[in-house]
């Protein structure tokens, strides 16, 4: 029998959920066009070529490394894209993902990722290429409710508010919005205009959010309620806390 | 007339707090709705600011043309929104105005609120208020304000013109104030 990893223990439909997203066992809810996710990143102009920090790694003549032979290099890598971004925020109302989790999600099926997690953000970096198939990922997923979630680059406030009265984490720089039933983006993450109005379909209602949450809340599904879970983090923390003492026994 | 807020002991002072940051259209009737509410002296806004421009990253100088950042009517009096509203604070000067709050409330808010008594807005000057306005004069050490219901009323670095909002009153025909701010 092949293995298979089981990455969160629990047996509520949060920790279900979470298993699911760190397996990228996914489902897609949505289509979005790859010149309209380059015009929401932001990094370049759809349809241009893919700016490079090196020549491609066949052209430089790379070193003889045993490391270098046994690990491929990402498409990104290897034509020399530059390092960049995508950041997500997501309102602590039932948003699909923790942040935590968008980490873990890249962390364990892409390679070649920088994650960087914040208490409401989640911000992944690597190579252009690389990126922007993650990013497809994630956006057409359930791991992002265009509602209740956002790709912010800068100014990410939303995490911790209340929502709108419509429903929608609150955005400052008003990158995306409800209108007419769905949601719509018209600047890309860092609050610049785009040339486009990106459909990003219909928001999640609040009985789907909570069914598809990563949230423990205790208006939904409380931490305290799965057992396996709390006794998976007490040994966790039990354990750090000895290995801080460096025991030698 | 007594021009100080803290006019009697039993002043009080509410903080609403609705489930949602409301919309403008919802803020504007909300805010009417507890103007129409007699016995209110002052009431403050605040919530999450919606800036004119976009301040940080790359984009930064560009504009951010929000829509909640629109020009709303109280009273008659139009100001425009720079917050999303997510909370309200109200002083009353009496306890039996409350119940009238709570109404003038349910009626405008389509959801719950929470509606809490007790101390929300300055009603003593502070260092900061005297930095800015001020002593009467050499002999007289009050603050250099001719009605204190301004105090609290908006942060200490902004400007009191384009964040205060009086509306006169005399026709509601209140017992002691002439002139009700909003933030």
């Amino acid at each position: 029998m092949a293995y298979k990893p089981q990455y969160y223990p629990g047996n509520t439909s949060v920790a279900k959920n979470r298993r699911k997203h760190m397996a990228d066992d996914l489902e897609k809810m949505r289509d979005i066009s790859d010149e309209d996710l380059t015009a929401l990143l932001g990094h370049r102009a759809p349809g241009s070529d893919y700016p490079s920090t090196h020549p491609p790694l066949a052209e430089m003549g790379e070193p003889d490394c045993p490391v270098r032979e046994v690990v491929e290099p990402t498409p990104g890598a290897a034509a020399g894209d530059r390092i960049r971004y995508a950041q997500f925020s997501d309102s602590m109302y039932n948003a699909p993902s923790v942040p935590y989790w968008r980490s873990y999600h890249a962390a364990l099926n892409f390679r070649g990722v920088d994650p960087g997690t914040l208490s409401g953000r989640a911000v992944n970096e690597m190579r252009e290429r690389d990126l922007e198939e993650f990013t497809k990922r994630v956006c057409e997923t359930e791991m992002t409710d265009w509602g209740l979630a956002g790709m912010r680059g800068c100014t990410v406030h939303g995490h911790s508010l209340r929502l709108q009265e419509d429903g929608v984490m609150f955005d400052m720089l008003d990158r995306r919005r409800l209108e007419g039933g769905v949601i719509v983006m018209d600047k890309d993450q860092v609050g610049v205009p785009i040339d486009r109005k990106v459909n990003l379909g219909k928001p999640m209602s609040e009985s789907e959010a909570a069914k598809r949450t990563t949230f423990y809340r205790v208006d939904n599904v409380s931490f305290r309620s799965d057992k396996e879970v709390i006794e998976h983090v007490q040994k966790v923390w039990e354990l750090r806390t000895k290995y801080g003492f460096v025991p030698k026994a | 007339m007594v021009r100080t807020a803290t006019v009697t002991g039993k002043l009080k002072q509410i903080r609403i707090f609705p489930q949602r940051l409301l919309l403008p259209e919802t803020a504007e009737k909300l805010l009417n709705e507890i103007d129409s509410v007699k016995g209110v002296i002052r009431m403050l806004i605040s919530g999450k600011n919606l800036p004119r421009k976009v301040t940080c990253g790359p984009g930064t100088g560009m504009d951010v043309n929000h829509p909640d950042r629109i020009i709303i009517h109280v009273s008659g009096c139009a100001f425009e929104l720079h917050v999303i509203v997510g909370e309200v604070l109200v002083e009353v000067d009496d306890e039996s105005v409350v119940e009238e709050l709570r109404k003038a409330c349910e009626r405008a808010l389509p959801f719950s609120f929470e509606l809490k008594r007790g101390y929300f807005i300055k009603t003593k000057p502070t260092l900061t208020d005297y930095g800015k306005y001020g002593f009467k004069s050499r002999y007289d050490e009050t603050i250099n304000l001719e009605d204190e219901r301004m105090l609290g009323m908006v942060d200490p670095h902004a400007k009191l013109e384009t964040n205060l909002c009086l509306i006169k009153a005399e026709e509601l025909s209140l017992s002691r104030t002439a002139e009700e701010p909003i933030q």
